[in-house]
């Protein structure tokens, strides 16, 4: 089981370095999914092991939800979207390096939690939380709305997993509730995704600059 | 029961109202607006009266605390929504009315729910239900507060459900899974055997997390522009009641800390993000050129003077902070909803544009100064009274320097809303506003809450200092 787990979370943290990595769109849409898909296995995973059947109808709702639903949407918003060339001053080996501190920041942060953790599951809570910290500077530092987006789902599934592992599921009405959320940020942000294009003829957020001081 | 109606009605409304037009939806909205009022006075009364009310098994309950908060997001909801027909007659009506109540809905679920997980799920729901209100004018400007809005909230309030989760952890680590629906009332009981470290991780990613809706500094950001840009009723609920939901929220969880972690722990960083958020809003407010950002950036001031009141904490200092937050809401909501009527009136936010406003509009203007007479914190209203609490508890307990320089703060930050506000009332008139609305219709919500503003600061009308002293049983166990 802690095996199992520890490999599993392990794997989502490569695929959030890998999607730092890599520059273009589509690739990085690609590596969101894998890395959904590997959620809902996490979560099948912990819950065979600990015999929790709520979880494996979380991996079902993870696959649908994250693997189908929101991705298309993604798609949707992306199409169109010319592939971005690395920006100068910016290669990803430095944003790599970043992320690679983030990681160890993360052990750090988590150290309380791994101390006190008597669980099987509990090694692997700091990857979980590497991930989530990750995603979030993707999501601080994004260029635009994709790059926001992709960033806070990142971030979203680095948490989520964290919660998987540290509690083994938590009562229905929370996960209906992060499920549920997390479709409508993304629902709402193509609502506004489309506004911008319409206004400004780009989904470059950097073009929001009116509201000041 | 009582609870399960209060909660039913702005729901019931908002679904109602989803395809109502003309005629059909105003009366729906008042209807619903004047029934969540009287449900949430008659919430407030019956729990100050004897025991919490409970339903579901204790998935909803209502103690002083929640009672307090309902009472407020019934008043401000109230005078918000005596606004929206005037505002609405601008525009398209569209879904306002429906938004407006579901926004309402989730706060009232926020406050009345005794579970943990729950209560975060309503916090959420806020953001998600008042996204589209802040972009209702559909101006770039609005669409751009909104954008930031929805994504700098929805990484807070994940935030708040990592600490949430961690939480969670802390708890089936100490007791097993009995604890697995975690309600307030057994996590106080189990809170001295929880893991301090654990717990105090907790409490940073919650205080970060709420404090992001609470428009805590450095967490504040998006709140100005969202203020801003969102229509004059929605920016009286979010000014009034949404910020302090996001301080209800920590305020929750700070008796539990106060058990669980080190002493002094909660204290230390609701002191500094409290002395933060005054000092930054000190700065704003002097640089402000809007005046509804100038409001905005009052409220972060406020909220962080409530922070500092439960940081030195003590009965006083509590007390006082809850007093505030009621204070604040009130004398806040009458602000935007003034403000609505002169950006309505003048076509701008400006504060340059509107100068003069005293001249021109009279009836506006001497309300408008008696509001911010409110805010600036003077003698005779509430809000005098709860900052006296607030920093008396601060000298009481030891905290001089911390008293002293928020307190120099607040003197910029008020100079700096009055400096603003005399170039509105007495500026050089730049533009001829519209016709000023005039009537006791408009002038019966403010009138309202200024007479509220008026008890909670010469005369404590019967209960007041019941319902405070209850409250500090609740977070001071």
């Amino acid at each position: 089981m802690t095996t199992a787990a520890n490999l599993l979370a392990f794997l989502g943290l490569v695929i959030t370095l890998l999607i730092v990595w890599r520059q273009s769109w589509p690739a990085r849409l690609r590596l969101f999914v894998a890395q959904s898909l590997l959620l809902a296995a996490l979560a099948s995973t912990v819950g065979v092991l600990a015999q929790r059947r709520g979880l494996l109808l979380v991996a079902a709702v993870v696959v649908v939800v994250k693997g189908l639903i929101i991705p298309r949407v993604l798609a949707r918003i992306g199409a169109g979207t010319a592939v971005r060339p690395v920006a100068p001053g910016r290669s990803s080996g430095i944003t790599l390096l970043v992320a690679g501190g983030l990681v160890v920041a993360a052990y750090v942060i988590m150290l309380p939690v791994t101390s006190a953790a008597e669980l099987p599951t509990g090694r692997a809570i700091p990857l979980a939380f590497a991930m989530a910290l990750i995603g979030l500077a993707l999501c601080v530092t994004g260029r635009d709305a994709l790059g926001h987006i992709l960033g806070f789902l990142v971030f979203e599934n680095g948490i989520f997993g964290l919660a998987i592992l540290a509690t083994y599921g938590l009562p229905g009405i929370v996960e209906a509730g992060v499920f549920l959320d997390v479709l409508v940020i993304v629902l709402i942000m193509e609502a506004v995704v489309v506004q911008v294009r319409r206004e400004h003829d780009s989904i470059d957020v950097d073009r929001l600059r009116e509201l000041r001081g | 029961m009582m609870l399960l109606a209060l909660l039913v009605i702005p729901l019931s409304g908002a679904a109602l109202s989803w395809r109502a037009v003309g005629r059909r939806a105003t009366a729906l909205h008042t209807v619903t607006a004047v029934l969540t009022l009287m449900g949430a006075l008659a919430v407030a009364v019956t729990v100050n009266r004897g025991e919490p009310l409970v339903a579901f098994d204790g998935f909803l309950r209502a103690d002083a605390l929640s009672a307090w908060m309902i009472a407020l997001i019934g008043i401000v909801a109230a005078l918000a929504a005596s606004e929206a027909p005037r505002y609405v007659a601008h525009t398209a009506p569209g879904r306002f009315y429906p938004l407006f109540h579901l926004f309402v809905f989730t706060m009232l679920l926020a406050v009345s729910t005794d579970d943990v997980g729950l209560m975060w799920v309503a916090v959420e729901g806020t953001t998600l239900a008042s996204v589209f209100l802040v972009n209702f004018e559909r101006t770039r400007a609005s669409l751009e507060a909104s954008y930031k809005y929805l994504l700098i909230c929805s990484v807070g309030i994940a935030i708040a459900f990592l600490g949430t989760v961690l939480v969670y952890f802390a708890g089936i680590e100490q007791f097993g899974d009995e604890v697995h629906d975690l309600r307030w009332t057994t996590l106080l009981l189990l809170a001295p055997g929880l893991s301090p470290r654990v717990i105090e991780l907790a409490f940073v990613f919650l205080v970060v997390g709420y404090g992001t809706k609470a428009g805590l500094a450095p967490m504040h950001t998006w709140l100005p522009d969202a203020h801003s840009e969102a229509p004059a009723p929605v920016s009286a609920l979010m000014s009034g009641v949404l910020l302090s939901v996001g301080v209800y929220a920590i305020l929750r969880f700070k008796p539990v800390v106060d058990a669980a972690a080190r002493p002094g722990f909660a204290r230390g960083i609701l002191l500094a993000l409290g002395v933060l958020s005054v000092a930054v809003a000190a700065a704003f407010l002097w640089t402000s050129p809007n005046y509804k950002r100038m409001l905005a950036y009052s409220s972060v001031e406020h909220i962080g003077l409530v922070c500092l009141g439960l940081g030195f904490g003590g009965a006083l200092g509590t007390a006082g902070a809850l007093l505030h937050v009621a204070n604040h809401a009130l004398a806040k909501s009458i602000g935007f909803l003034l403000s609505g009527r002169i950006r309505a009136a003048y076509g701008s936010a400006e504060i340059a544009a509107v100068g003069g406003l005293m001249r021109q509009m009279p009836q506006t203007g001497t309300a408008f100064l008696a509001a911010m007479l409110a805010l600036i914190g003077l003698p005779p209203f509430g809000l005098f009274v709860s900052e006296v609490m607030i920093f008396g508890a601060g000298f009481a307990q030891g905290f001089r320097a911390v008293a002293g320089v928020a307190l120099v703060l607040l003197v910029i930050a008020f100079a700096g809303l009055l400096h603003g506000v005399h170039a509105i009332l007495y500026g050089p008139p730049v533009r001829e506003p519209a016709v000023e609305v005039s009537g006791w219709r408009p002038a019966l919500p403010v009138a309202a809450a200024l007479a509220l503003l008026l008890l909670t600061g010469l005369a404590w009308p019967p209960g007041l200092g019941d319902a405070l002293d209850r409250i500090v049983a609740i977070v001071l166990p």
